[in-house]
C-alpha cells in the first residue's frame, strides 16, 4: 500500500488501483460498502484504535485565521459606515480615531481578504489539477436530500439524521455563501473604492447600486456567520478542528461518518505517483505563477489605481474680501450745511465773519449763551460774556476770541483759514457792515 | 463734690460740641452734595435736557482728522426710539460724561471716536442687555476687534443707540440692510439667491436672513471648520420641516439621503468625533453655494442640470466623466422610475435577507430543540 495511507485497518477487498483518470467536475464514485449509505454500526468502529484524524492541515488553518480576522475587521469597520448616526457607530469610529482611519483599516482588511481569496484559488487549483482530489465541497442533489432529512429528523418526522461525508450540507452552505459573498463584496467594493473608473465602464447609477448591495450583503454575511456558523461550530458542539486541525474518532463518527468509513476502507486518499505529481506540478506551478502575478497586479490596481478625489477642497468663499463697506457709509453723519458762499474779501461781520461764527460757535454761544457769551449778533459779540468782550477792534493779538481759538482747548474750533480771516477782520477794525 | 458749675461755664461747654457737631454735619453735607454732582446716576440722573441744550442744535459736529462726526441728537426721534420710550437718560449710557467740557478721548478719526465711545459705554449695554452682550463678546466681530481690526462691528454699528426703533416694528429685511453696510458684496450675492429674492420681493417669512443662519450676536466664524461641519444640521432646520417645505414642493428627505450616502456618512461621523477639525468631504454649501443659492432648476446655475453638477463634482474629482454626477441620486429615494437599478438591488436584498436568515434560523432552532430533547431522553442519535 502507499505510504501515505491514513487508516490502520486494511480491508481485504481492495478496489480498483489508482489510475490517472481525469477528474473533471464530477466526484469519483465510491465503490465501497458505504456507497449504499448504510448506517455504520458503532461496534465496528470500536474494533479500531480510537484516534484522531487530520481534518485541516496547518496551511488551511492559517488561511481560516486570516479570513476570520479580516472578516471581523471588515464587519466592525463597515458597521459605522452603514449606520453612521447610531451611537455604537460613533463609538467604534472614535475607537479607531476618526472615520478616515476607520475607512483605511476597512480597505486594508479588504486587501488582506483579497490575498486570502487569491491564495485559496491557487490552492484549489493545485488540488484540482495536481492532486486531483475529490471535489468534496461541491454541492449536489444529495446535499439537498441530506438537508431535508436533517430537518425532518429535527421535527421528529424521520428517525435518524443523515450520514454525511467530509463536508456536511451545513458546511457547504457556509462555504458557498462565503464565496458568493466574497465575489459580491469584492466587485461592489471595487466600484465603491474606484468610482471614477467604474463610471467609465458602467452607467454611474451602478455606483449607488453597488453601495446598496455592499451594505446589504455585509448585513447578510455577518448575520449568517453569527446565526449559522457560530451555531454549527461553537454552540451545537464546540468544534476545535479549525484550531487543532484534528477530529477525534467520536467526532468523525458523529459528524462525518461516511468520510470515516472511506478512510477506514482505504479509499479516502488516493496515492499519487511522485513522478506524476512532479509532472503535473511542472505544468501547474508556472500557470499558478502567472495567475498569482495577475492577481497581485489586479489587487494593486484595485487599491492604488484611482485617485478618486483631491484632498483639500478649495474654499468657496475664498480671498474675496468680507469687509466691503457700502460707500458713502450710511452711518449717522451728515455734512453740515455748506457755508454760504461769501466773498472772503468782504471782511465785515455781515459778509465773511458772521457765517463762520454762526456755523462754528452758535451751538453753544447762540441761544445757550454758555458762559454768558452770545455770539449771534454783532452787538452781543461786542458785549462779550463773563470774561469780558470777545475782541478788541484793531488788536487781534489781545482779543480773547483769537487767543482762545489759537489755544485749541476750546470745544468749538475754527479752521486755520477761518481764524486768519477773523484775525484780519479784527485787525482791520472789526467792521459790522 | 458739692460744687456747682456756674451756668456760664455750662453754656460754653455745651456750645463746643454743638459747634463741632454742626461743623461736621455741614462738612458731611457738603461732601455729599459734591459727590452728587459728580455722579448723578446714583441719585437722579442729569436730565436729558441739559445735554440737549447743545446736542439738539442742528449741525452740531466735530472735526476728526478730516472727517465730520455729527453730534446732533434729534429729541423727537430719540423719544420714539426703544431707549427713549423707556426713558433712558443720556448719562445712563454715557456714564463718563457729567459736565462740560466732556472727557477728551484724544482720537484722530471718526472710527476711533466710535471705538472710544464703545469702550466708555459698553458696560451700559452689558448691564441691560446681558444675554446679547455675552454672546457678542464671544462672537467673531469681537474676536476681530481684539485682533486689531477696527472695522469690526460694535454694538452701535448695528443698533443706532439713539434712534433704534423697536425690533417688532421692523421688517425681516432690516437685518439684511444692517449687515450690508459692511458686507455689501455678500448682500449683493444674497439678493440674487432664491432665499434673498423671496425675502426682498415678497417678504417671505420662510427664508433665512443673515441672522437666521449666522446668529445676531454670538456669530461663529463662518470660515472655521466647526461652522462648516454643522452646516447640514443648520440647513436641515428648515429643509426637513414639512410645514415649510410642503409649501414649495421641496423634499424633506434631503438630510437623510445625504447622510445615507458617502459624503454625508463621512461628515456625520467626522463631526461627531472631531467637530472642530476640517474635513474634505462636501457639505450642503459646497454643492449648492453659500450665499448665492439658486433653485436646482435654475437654468443657469441650478445643479439639477447635469452640466452644472459635473462642474461642481469636478472641483474635487478632476477627470470625472459627464456621466459621473449620476452616481449621486440627487437626494431622491430610489424608485422604479428613478434610479431603478438601486431600487431593485434594495428590493432583492429585502427579500433575500429575510429568506436566508429566516431559513437558517428555522433550521437552527429545530436542530437545537431536537438536540435538547435528545439530551433529555439521554439517547444517542
Amino acid at each position: 500500500m502507499a505510504p501515505n495511507k491514513k487508516a490502520s485497518v486494511e480491508k481485504t477487498q481492495t478496489t480498483k488501483p489508482a489510475k490517472p483518470k481525469s477528474v473533471k467536475n464530477k466526484p469519483e464514485k465510491i465503490k465501497a460498502t458505504t456507497s449504499k449509505r448504510q448506517p455504520v454500526k458503532p461496534q465496528a468502529a470500536q474494533q479500531t484504535t480510537a484516534r484522531d484524524y487530520v481534518r485541516f492541515p496547518l496551511a488551511r488553518r492559517i488561511e481560516h485565521l486570516i479570513m476570520l480576522v479580516s472578516f471581523t475587521t471588515l464587519g466592525l469597520t463597515g458597521l459605522p459606515q452603514k449606520f453612521p448616526t447610531s451611537d455604537i457607530s460613533i463609538f467604534i469610529a472614535r475607537l479607531f480615531g476618526s472615520v478616515e482611519i476607520l475607512r483605511a483599516v476597512h480597505h486594508a482588511a479588504a486587501t488582506v481578504m483579497m490575498f486570502g481569496a487569491g491564495y485559496h484559488i491557487l490552492l484549489a487549483g493545485y488540488q484540482l489539477f495536481v492532486e486531483r482530489s475529490r471535489l468534496s465541497m461541491l454541492p449536489g442533489f444529495q446535499d439537498a436530500k441530506d438537508a431535508l432529512q436533517a430537518l425532518m429528523y429535527n421535527l421528529g418526522i424521520k428517525k435518524s439524521r443523515p450520514q454525511m461525508g467530509r463536508y456536511t450540507f451545513e458546511e457547504k452552505v457556509e462555504y458557498w455563501a462565503f464565496v458568493w459573498g466574497a465575489v459580491i463584496m469584492g466587485l461592489t467594493g471595487f466600484m465603491l473604492w474606484n468610482p471614477i473608473t467604474t463610471s467609465r465602464i458602467l452607467p454611474a447609477e451602478f455606483i449607488p447600486a453597488a453601495k446598496a448591495a455592499h451594505g446589504a450583503e455585509a448585513v447578510l454575511a455577518v448575520l449568517a456567520i453569527v446565526l449559522w456558523h457560530f451555531y454549527g461550530v461553537h454552540l451545537k458542539s464546540f468544534n476545535k478542528s479549525m484550531w487543532t486541525g484534528k477530529l477525534s474518532e467520536q467526532d468523525m463518527l458523529h459528524e462525518h461518518p461516511l468520510e470515516l468509513a472511506d478512510i477506514k476502507a482505504g479509499l479516502a486518499q488516493r496515492p499519487l505517483d511522485p513522478a506524476l505529481k512532479r509532472k503535473r506540478e511542472r505544468i501547474y506551478f508556472p500557470i499558478a505563477g502567472v495567475l498569482a502575478a495577475a492577481m497581485l497586479f489586479g489587487i494593486y490596481g484595485f487599491v492604488r489605481g484611482e485617485e478618486t478625489s483631491i484632498k483639500t477642497i478649495p474654499p468657496l468663499v475664498g480671498d474675496e474680501s468680507v469687509y466691503v463697506p457700502q460707500t458713502p457709509t450710511p452711518l449717522p453723519t451728515s455734512t453740515p450745511i455748506a457755508a454760504s458762499s461769501n466773498d472772503p474779501a468782504n471782511l465785515t461781520w455781515d459778509g465773511a465773519i458772521a457765517p463762520v461764527i454762526q456755523e462754528k460757535c452758535s451751538m453753544c454761544h447762540g441761544q445757550a449763551a454758555i458762559g454768558g457769551l452770545d455770539m449771534s449778533t454783532y452787538e452781543n459779540l461786542l458785549k462779550g460774556g463773563g470774561n469780558g468782550p470777545a475782541f478788541i477792534a484793531g488788536d487781534s493779538a489781545n482779543s480773547k476770541l483769537v487767543q482762545l481759538m489759537e489755544k485749541d482747548i476750546h470745544p468749538g474750533k475754527v479752521t486755520p483759514e477761518e481764524l486768519a480771516r477773523i484775525v484780519d477782520w479784527i485787525d482791520q477794525g472789526a467792521q459790522e457792515k | 463734690m458739692n460744687k456747682k458749675i456756674p451756668i456760664r461755664v455750662r453754656l460754653i461747654l455745651l456750645t463746643i460740641p454743638l459747634v463741632l457737631g454742626l461743623g461736621l454735619l455741614t462738612a458731611a453735607l457738603a461732601g455729599l452734595s459734591g459727590s452728587a454732582s459728580a455722579a448723578p446716576a446714583s441719585q437722579t440722573p442729569m436730565s436729558n435736557d441739559t445735554c440737549l441744550t447743545c446736542h439738539s442744535q442742528p449741525n452740531t459736529s466735530k472735526q476728526l482728522g478730516g472727517e465730520t462726526l455729527l453730534l446732533t441728537v434729534e429729541k423727537e426721534m430719540f423719544d420714539l426710539s426703544v431707549h427713549g420710550n423707556q426713558g433712558v437718560a443720556c448719562v445712563q449710557c454715557h456714564t463718563d460724561i457729567a459736565s462740560f467740557p466732556h472727557p477728551d478721548y484724544s482720537v484722530g478719526s471718526k472710527r476711533e471716536m466710535q471705538l472710544a465711545l464703545y469702550g466708555a459705554t459698553r458696560q451700559a449695554c452689558i448691564d441691560c442687555h446681558q444675554e446679547q452682550s455675552a454672546n457678542a463678546l464671544n462672537g467673531v466681530h469681537q474676536q476681530a476687534l481684539e485682533a486689531g481690526n477696527t472695522n469690526a462691528a460694535i454694538c452701535a454699528d448695528c443698533h443706532d443707540p439713539h434712534y433704534q426703533a423697536p425690533l417688532e416694528e421692523q421688517p425681516r429685511s432690516a437685518s439684511l440692510e444692517t449687515c450690508a453696510r459692511c458686507h455689501s458684496t455678500i448682500y449683493e450675492t444674497y439678493t440674487q439667491s432664491i432665499h434673498g429674492a423671496a425675502l426682498i420681493d415678497e417678504n417671505n417669512p420662510d427664508v433665512p436672513t443673515c441672522v437666521d443662519c449666522h446668529g445676531a450676536h454670538g456669530i461663529q466664524n463662518p470660515r472655521a471648520a466647526e461652522f462648516r461641519n454643522t452646516t447640514p444640521q443648520l440647513c436641515a432646520t428648515c429643509h426637513t420641516d414639512a410645514a415649510i417645505m410642503d409649501k414649495y414642493g421641496l423634499s424633506t428627505a434631503v438630510l437623510s439621503t445625504y447622510v445615507a450616502d458617502f459624503h454625508g456618512t463621512t461628515v456625520t461621523l467626522f463631526e461627531a468625533i472631531h467637530p472642530d477639525q476640517p474635513t474634505d468631504k462636501p457639505v450642503c454649501t459646497d454643492c449648492h453655494g453659500v450665499h448665492g443659492i439658486r433653485s436646482v432648476d435654475d437654468p443657469q446655475y441650478g445643479i439639477g442640470m447635469k452640466e452644472n453638477l459635473q462642474a461642481v463634482c469636478e472641483r474635487c474629482h478632476p477627470g470625472a466623466s459627464a456621466d459621473f454626477p449620476n452616481a449621486w441620486m440627487g437626494h431622491y429615494i430610489p424608485s422604479p422610475d428613478r434610479y431603478p437599478v438601486v431600487y431593485f438591488v434594495d428590493l432583492f436584498y429585502k427579500i433575500l435577507i429575510p429568506l436566508v436568515l429566516g431559513g437558517m434560523a428555522g433550521f437552527v432552532i429545530s436542530d437545537f430543540t431536537r438536540r435538547l430533547i435528545e439530551r433529555r431522553k439521554g439517547g444517542m442519535h
